[in-house]
């Protein structure tokens, strides 16, 4: 656990705790051979609250050059590129439809003209054969 | 100690230099865990599964990344093998939108409750936790699409292995003494739910999601300001999360400071437009079905997990070893853990770990014995108190959403 409480530790970032003892049970992993952990429950924090900042990181995935990569800044207005790099490998239709549903639900920025061009890129980089059948994608924005 | 016939094939560096400090660095010759150590990448065991593990997160220890912003952090599979609770630093973490506020000041935060109510209240987080009564559950928070990465065929979105669900005590309050107190108006329909969180553009829809107004007053649903008693982490909703034990978690709201009660049918796009299912059982449908009702979200189903075997663990003929891991009961208790030695041809009931009430993980084990070489697969099944037990096969709906079907791993008796 001393990797985890070392990232705990800066107290700017964790709310003061007070008169508590935090069931070091819940808290620290453990191991059985024979029978399952048994755990205490918390009896909660003291209810002292202390204003929490934090910075979050950003983000070291770039999309790879290509024909239409220039398009890419319209999918980093929300979200960084390792949500698109880690998709499973989709047909040209299927990428098109997941930048329709980012114009169309959320509002993406992108013209209708440059859907096209963006989608061959993504499946350039990220794409398989269509077999033919259904498209997988849904439209809904979850 | 663990034995070394459970060790898994991927471990953080953290459970490694447990380990070796732990059994010795001879036990462990062979694995490919240096692999993982060296490089800090785990590969999830899908088509474009490979994932860096990063400690870059705030409050975060190891976890599997998924995606950096808006947030998608995955917890290492093997943080569940060491008890029911999930730390709060390796609990995973899903956001939908990226202008997620990194300060937050309790000095000017304030949870509104307002709308279809005869007095409309604004809080403190001093008063949430003096004027009422302090209400705790332990409970699963799972997902809607958790193991998306292995349907197939595969679809897109957070492409998630099993990690994607933690089990925490929260502490908090009772939805319903805050609605009671605000006192809501006949003809109130739904309760809508917002967080601090919102889009980076205007047009992006604000996440909101509602609950019928029944099952909002069901004495059930609260509102926690503790996880495992400590504050939530930011990216788990600090200072306060909606907790609505037995559904999905896209319920249940971070960053909570919103709660508004309706006379109308939400229309949201969060709530009328995503996370909707087929109406079919286990949201089933055939890939490219057309014509299927869509409804919300909703309930959760049973599951049960391998904790301590991962597929390819190679096991000793003869040795006894107990095998060991996690269920629930999903949106009720879990009743029954089955285990399987022989692909499913023979089932044995588990013993189950102590009970932390119906909407916790519970620990299950067998003693397992193999008494000659070769293949084998395991398989693990839960059944809840309803009788829902998980499938035999997988289902499927373009979304990804509550895969439940019947653990297996395959392992090699030596």
């Amino acid at each position: 656990m001393n990797t985890n409480r070392r990232n705990l530790a800066p107290s700017r970032m964790v709310p003061v705790l007070l008169g508590v003892a935090l069931a070091a049970g819940l808290a620290s992993p453990r191991t059985t051979d024979s029978q399952p952990a048994s755990e205490k429950r918390a009896s909660g924090p003291g209810q002292r609250w202390s204003k929490v900042s934090v910075v979050l990181p950003a983000s070291e995935n770039r999309f790879p050059p290509g024909k239409g990569s220039n398009l890419t800044v319209q999918c980093l207005i929300c979200h960084s590129a390792g949500m698109v790099l880690r998709q499973p490998p989709l047909t040209l239709d299927e990428w098109a439809g997941e930048i329709n549903k980012m114009r169309n639900a959320f509002g993406a920025p992108l013209p209708a003209d440059q859907v096209d061009t963006l989608a061959k890129y993504l499946y350039t980089i990220n794409g398989r054969h269509s077999p033919g059948g259904p498209t997988t994608v849904d439209g809904q924005g979850s | 100690m663990r034995k070394s016939n459970f060790r898994s094939t991927q471990l953080s560096r953290r459970d490694l230099l447990a380990r070796v400090g732990g059994v010795g660095l001879a036990g462990l010759l062979g694995a490919s865990p240096w692999k993982a150590m060296a490089a800090t990448i785990v590969e999830l065991p899908f088509v474009n599964g490979r994932r860096e593990l990063v400690t870059t997160f705030p409050q975060k220890g190891a976890m599997l990344l998924q995606r950096t912003r808006p947030p998608l952090l995955e917890t290492p599979f093997e943080v569940f093998d060491h008890g029911v609770f999930t730390p709060n630093d390796r609990f995973y973490v899903r956001w939908h939108l990226a202008n997620i506020p990194t300060t937050i000041d309790p000095a000017t935060f304030r949870l509104e409750i307002h709308g279809h109510v005869r007095e409309p209240i604004s809080l403190t987080l001093d008063e949430l936790v003096d004027k009422f009564e302090p209400y705790e559950m332990v409970a699963v928070n799972q997902c809607s699409g958790n193991s998306r990465g292995f349907f197939k065929p595969r679809v897109a979105g957070g492409e998630w292995a099993n990690g994607a669900m933690g089990n925490a005590l929260w502490k908090g309050v009772r939805l319903k003494d805050l609605l009671d107190r605000a006192g809501v108006k006949a003809g109130a329909l739904q309760v809508r739910f917002n967080g601090l969180d919102a889009g980076v553009l205007a047009q992006t829809p604000d996440f909101m999601k509602s609950l019928a107004i029944d099952h909002a007053r069901d004495g059930e649903v609260m509102i926690a300001y503790a996880m495992n008693g400590e504050p939530l982490p930011l990216l788990n909703g600090f200072p306060l999360r909606l907790v609505v034990p037995g559904w999905y978690a896209t319920y249940w709201v971070k960053m909570l400071n919103d709660i508004e009660v309706l006379n109308a049918p939400d229309d949201n796009f969060w709530t009328a437009k995503a996370y909707l299912i087929p109406d079919t059982p286990f949201a089933n449908v055939a890939p490219g079905q057309q014509g299927v009702k869509m409804i919300p979200i909703n309930r959760m189903l049973p599951r049960s997990f391998f904790t301590n075997v991962k597929d390819g663990a190679v096991l000793k003929v003869g040795q006894s070893m107990p095998v060991r891991g996690i269920a629930f009961g999903g949106d009720t208790a879990l009743a029954q853990v089955l285990f399987s030695p022989d692909a499913g041809t023979q089932w044995q009931e588990a013993r189950l770990g102590p009970d932390h009430g119906k909407y916790s993980f519970r620990q299950w084990e067998v003693p397992l014995r193999l008494a000659s070489r070769g293949a084998r697969k395991l398989m693990v099944k839960a059944i809840n108190t309803a009788g829902s037990a998980q499938p035999d096969h997988a289902n499927w709906n373009a979304a990804g959403f509550m895969r439940n079907v019947i653990e297996s791993v395959s392992v090699q008796a030596v």
